[in-house]
């Protein structure tokens, strides 16, 4: 593992609510590559949405360090919006904006942060809806839009801002089932792309199929970390053969 | 209790006094509300910044305003201020107007960043997030995500606050500032009537407040619409 290859390294992380009443994380760490494509999966509760929320700082370590790209994004010094810039996320519930159309949504950061011009963003936004084949519901609003249409949405207006890496957080867990696929198969393709991403899901096909690694995580710690073929096919940890015997 | 009798003197009364009650008297009393409720958003939108303020001694500030306001009956208040302002700021000294527009003010400013306040917390946390991941500033966040989704909660609250204090108006009576209920006491006094200039009244408060309401629900079904999510 080249360490210049490395652009996320988790070092340490604690997470407490209540003053310490609940261990969301109880000292994680781990290493994302640039490319790779990290799976984490558990049951909830596990911890899990809190490590990757922890990621981009939607929730803030108690302890321990989140370097990015060798920035530790812990350190209050650190103005963590341009960081959160280089990473999208994409939210179980999508989040789009209700207030404003498809190609708002995907313009907004773009030009308030004075990234691209209005017209650069909107070509881009054009491509990326072209490429997802939903252009047409460019001047539509949110809810207009079917789950999956919204994810996908999501997806690429987090893909507008151009980011090193992706963090998906359950994305189709809110999803009914006849629309999940279309969702996974603009991950996989992203994935096929080279970019760099963190997913949080249940769908232990997607993560053996797609996933680089994939990470178990139980009671807040990373309890075993492997290639989808040995996790999935030679667990080691109790409580992940546990897990993967209610799962499979 | 004789209602021929009434219903004569309601209709004597009315094509006597109606201009005093329908146009002196609803001047005062909208054109209060309407200064009410508007510097009441002013600096009810500013309570309600402090109270959602990262900085704990301007939230302990509009908190315990908020309450103190909340808690203390609206008399009460209009009687404090009556009193006291004047003879702390001495422009205001018998500009009774005034005095209780202020007080009534002061209290709807309360009430009013409560509901801004819970407006602005009604909007999914998930939006926020969503924002704040693409890295939009919280300001940012504030002014193209979060404001624009919590008008459509406060406006119509805010409506029916207006509502409220068109009634509550008539508490200034007290101090016979010239609303809808000073003019149910000066032509009480001019007729010794007791009884019909308060049915007149009550009845245009009535169509007054009802006709708002209606326009304040059509308001708000407007504002939902295409909001179905």
């Amino acid at each position: 593992m080249a360490t210049n290859n490395e652009l996320i390294r988790v070092v340490d992380v604690v997470k407490e609510y209540n003053k310490g009443e609940v261990k969301a994380l109880n000292g994680c760490s781990l290493t994302v590559n640039r490319g790779e494509v990290v799976a984490i999966v558990g049951s909830s509760g596990s911890g899990k949405s809190t490590m990757l929320r922890c990621l981009n700082m939607l929730e803030v370590p108690t302890s321990g360090h989140i370097y990015f790209d060798g920035v530790d994004l812990a350190d209050k010094n650190v103005d963590i919006n341009l960081h959160r810039r280089k990473m999208g996320m994409v939210f179980q519930h999508f989040n789009l904006f209700p207030h404003k159309t498809v190609m708002q949504n995907i313009m907004l950061a773009p030009v308030h942060l004075k990234l691209k011009t209005k017209a650069e963003a909107r070509a881009k936004g054009e491509e990326l809806l072209k490429r997802i084949g939903l252009l047409e519901k460019a001047n539509e609003y949110p809810n207009m839009l079917s789950g999956g249409q919204k994810q996908r949405i999501a997806i690429v207006r987090a893909l507008a801002m151009e980011p090193e890496v992706m963090l998906f957080d359950e994305p189709t867990s809110a999803l009914d089932p006849e629309m999940v696929n279309e969702v996974l198969d603009l991950m996989r393709d992203l994935a096929k792309a080279g970019m760099t991403m963190v997913v949080v899901t249940h769908e232990m096909g997607f993560a053996r199929e797609v996933a680089d690694r994939v990470i178990f995580m139980d009671g807040g710690q990373i309890l075993e970390s492997n290639t989808p073929e040995k996790l999935f096919d030679h667990p080691q940890n109790p409580r992940l053969k546990d897990f993967l015997s209610k799962v499979l | 209790m004789n209602f021929a009798v009434i219903g004569q003197n309601i209709v004597k009364l009315w094509l006597k006094y109606w201009d005093k009650f329908l146009i002196t008297g609803m001047e005062y009393t909208l054109s209060l509300a309407a200064l009410t409720v508007f510097f009441g958003a002013i600096i009810g939108s500013m309570i309600a910044l402090m109270r959602m303020s990262k900085i704990p001694p301007l939230r302990w500030i509009a908190a315990v305003y908020t309450e103190l306001i909340r808690g203390t009956p609206m008399l009460l208040q209009l009687y404090l201020f009556y009193f006291a302002l004047p003879q702390l700021i001495p422009f205001l000294n018998r500009k009774q107007y005034l005095c209780v527009a202020i007080a009534l003010i002061c209290n709807s400013a309360a009430y009013v960043s409560e509901i801004i306040r819970s407006g602005i917390q009604a909007v999914d946390i998930g939006q926020t997030e969503a924002a704040r991941s693409l890295g939009m500033s919280k300001s940012l966040t504030m002014t193209e995500i979060i404001l624009p989704q919590a008008v459509k909660n406060i406006l119509p609250a805010l409506c029916n606050e207006f509502i409220m204090i068109t009634k509550d108006t008539s508490l200034a009576s007290t101090f016979f500032i010239g609303d809808l209920m000073t003019q149910v006491l000066l032509v009480k006094g001019a007729t010794y009537l007791t009884f019909e200039p308060l049915v007149i009244a009550a009845a245009i408060y009535f169509v007054v407040t009802f006709i708002l309401s209606k326009l304040v629900a059509l308001l708000e079904r407007r504002m939902r619409r295409g909001d179905i999510r």
